[in-house]
């Protein structure tokens, strides 16, 4: 019985891991390029974790909520206007926007108190928020479209959201940064 | 509110809001301390692109076998089946799939950077290197995320909280900080050398 626990947890989680790894590869090749962005604004790098992992925190979160409305038949598997469904979508905006405010802010305050040179507090909110809006548009529309798609399909929505926010999270929430940086660099 | 027929109820934006943002600011500055050592390895990172293409993986693989093992622990003890008997087979075998699976997914990962460093030309580290810094680092951040697993289920059951709710974000979240130092650390010895 061990035996076979063993065989089928590792069998179920490894496609999901392995997904996550070619995505954490791409954020990865992309994050050597925001290094180069470091020159232009410096403590740059202190922002990158906790703006990756916001954003795992915020869209798992919706996910998760949106998968247990459509077990309980709560949400419909498609977009549309119902309330429920754009509370829910509403309420992650509104965290991501605001902890893209927090994240400049303590990153800032951070770097003040280690004595560490530091890009203004202005330019790390325009790059947290640029960031933070364009990741919050791509992961919120490309969760509930894979989700209800799989929904659609017969697939479980619990089993989809990790490995679709990882996933999707990584290699955006990375490329937007980056864009961003640079949308701040001609700006400010 | 739970009485209105049709309610919203915790489908309102303000309650979701209210119940995660403070949440949300909790993980962000348990996190901050991962990009304070991320900035603090600029030079590192910039020395050997290819760390830099491990890193997001790095910190988030721990965290993923996190949840994967809480959930079940979790699952475990709704259906009211767990011991914390480290004796347990079933345990053991939690445990021991989510070594197989980092053990698999840091080899793949020292392949798949020594690879993009071969397509890329950002090569300075050999594939026996990357293997070494990958599977010390990743299996030593296992170990911390099977700990911090069985810990927090433990404290969840016994404050009697959910733990999909608090403890599980706050063990992903940690394990980030864990692998990130781990990763960095692990990695300046082995160049170093």
């Amino acid at each position: 019985m061990a035996a076979r626990e063993f065989v089928s947890i590792y069998r179920e989680a490894l496609p999901v891991l392995l997904v996550s790894l070619a995505g954490g590869l791409v954020s990865g090749v992309v994050l050597e390029r925001v290094l180069g962005q470091v020159a232009v604004f410096p403590g740059l790098l202190v922002m990158v974790p906790v703006f990756l992992a916001t954003r795992g925190n915020i869209y798992g979160a919706l996910g998760a909520r949106i998968s247990s409305g459509l077990h309980q038949g709560l949400i419909q598997p498609r977009l549309e206007r119902n309330d429920r469904l754009v509370n829910a979508v509403f309420a992650s905006f509104i965290n991501a926007v605001g902890i893209s405010v927090v994240i400049a802010v303590i990153s800032w305050v951070a770097l003040q108190l280690m004595g560490w040179e530091s890009a203004s507090l202005l330019a790390f909110l325009l790059i947290m928020l640029v960031a933070g809006v364009l990741t919050s548009i791509v992961l919120i529309l490309g969760l509930l479209i894979l989700i209800f798609w799989g929904f659609n399909r017969g697939y479980d929505p619990d089993n989809l959201v990790g490995p679709i926010v990882t996933t999707l999270g990584d290699i955006f929430g990375m490329l937007f940064l980056l864009l961003a940086t640079m949308v701040v660099g001609v700006m400010l | 509110m739970t009485g209105a027929p049709g309610a919203l109820g915790s489908w309102q934006y303000r309650r979701i809001v209210r119940t995660m943002f403070p949440l949300l600011v909790v993980l962000s500055v348990i996190v901050l301390l991962a990009g304070i050592t991320l900035q603090d390895a600029e030079e590192l990172l910039a020395e050997y692109g290819l760390l830099a293409i491990m890193v997001p993986t790095m910190i988030g693989t721990g965290g993923n076998l996190g949840a994967i093992l809480s959930s079940r622990l979790t699952t475990r003890f709704h259906l009211g089946v767990v011991t914390f008997d480290i004796t347990d087979r079933t345990v053991l075998a939690n445990v021991a799939a989510v070594f197989a699976l980092g053990v698999t997914i840091f080899t793949a990962l020292a392949l798949g950077a020594y690879l993009i460093g071969l397509l890329t030309g950002i090569g300075e580290l050999q594939l026996d290197t990357l293997l070494v810094i990958s599977l010390v680092s990743g299996l030593s951040v296992v170990v911390i995320a099977v700990v911090l697993s069985f810990l927090a289920t433990w404290v969840s059951y016994r404050l009697g909280i959910d733990p999909d709710d608090t403890t599980i974000p706050i063990v992903t979240n940690v394990v980030d900080v864990f692998g990130m130092v781990v990763f960095l650390g692990v990695s300046a010895i082995v160049v170093g050398l």
